[in-house]
């Protein structure tokens, strides 16, 4: 019952944050929403992803979320559609009253294989895994190389303060 | 297969939903990301329910762990594509991104 009650609070402040007219409430749904699927996971038994998703997820991409929504004080011209606040509620009725017909007899077809658990969690991250770690690798530093160029300052910006500097 | 994961994938569809609405109709680039951020939820939920589900929830664990590596790897980069375009249109609709319109 917890269970279900957790994945209800995931999808209720993941609506939360696309239907926000805010950006900033908008990111900061998207983090509870982040907490509530730790939870989920912390439930499963998955305490490694929860503790990915509260410290990373929730974390690190909410400040850079909020970062950015910081660096970009212009959202005021954006005119979001009016519209979504009944397209979007029969959208997702729709989709639950798809999701209720149809999931069961879809899923119900997948073969029911039983994978036997391979060693440890550190043994099947770090042995199991070959060439796709030096891909995420890769990942990681272009991840690295966004966040310098989000803090970078504005060429034209910087050289008119630099030039204003050396007048006085 | 259990109910419980048939539960969990119901959610994860409304999840992933949820996500593509936001990617279809919103304008705002940062709500575009948030979209993509939700889909990314659902799928790492997929993968966990599923491990659960079969008993193997050491590798779906690592799988969901590179997963969010690569979800942040993305929307870093993608904020800092937003910065810069907002830098030079003085606004995040997405509709204004017409430079490259013939």
């Amino acid at each position: 019952m917890l269970h279900i009650i957790l994945l209800v609070g995931l999808v209720a402040f993941s609506v939360l944050a696309v239907l926000s007219r805010d950006l900033l409430k908008s990111a900061i749904s998207l983090a509870v929403a982040s907490i509530f699927l730790a939870l989920v996971f912390f439930g499963m038994g998955a305490a490694y992803v929860g503790v990915f998703e509260v410290s990373v997820v929730a974390g690190l991409i909410t400040v850079l979320f909020i970062t950015a929504i910081a660096l970009t004080r212009h959202d005021g011209d954006v005119a979001e559609s009016r519209r979504h606040w009944i397209v979007f509620p029969l959208f997702f009725l729709a989709l639950a009253v798809i999701d209720v017909l149809v999931m069961k007899r879809l899923l119900g077809q997948v073969p029911a294989i039983q994978g036997a658990e391979s060693g440890s969690f550190g043994q099947v991250l770090w042995n199991q895994r070959t060439f796709d770690l030096v891909g995420q690798v890769g990942v990681i530093f272009a991840g690295v190389l966004a966040v310098l160029a989000l803090f970078r300052p504005d060429e034209k910006t910087h050289g008119d303060a630099s030039r204003g500097g050396a007048h006085e | 297969m259990n109910n419980l994961w048939l539960v969990d994938m119901g959610f994860v569809a409304l999840l992933i939903g949820t996500g593509l609405y936001c990617l279809l109709t919103m304008r705002n680039t940062v709500k575009l990301l948030i979209g993509v951020e939700i889909i990314a939820k659902g799928v790492t939920l997929a993968l966990v329910a599923s491990g659960f589900a079969r008993d193997n929830l050491v590798v779906a664990q690592c799988l969901a762990i590179t997963v969010i590596v690569v979800d942040v790897a993305v929307i870093a980069t993608a904020l800092a594509l937003v910065i810069r375009i907002n830098r030079h249109t003085q606004s995040l609709d997405v509709r204004k991104l017409t430079k490259l319109k013939g």
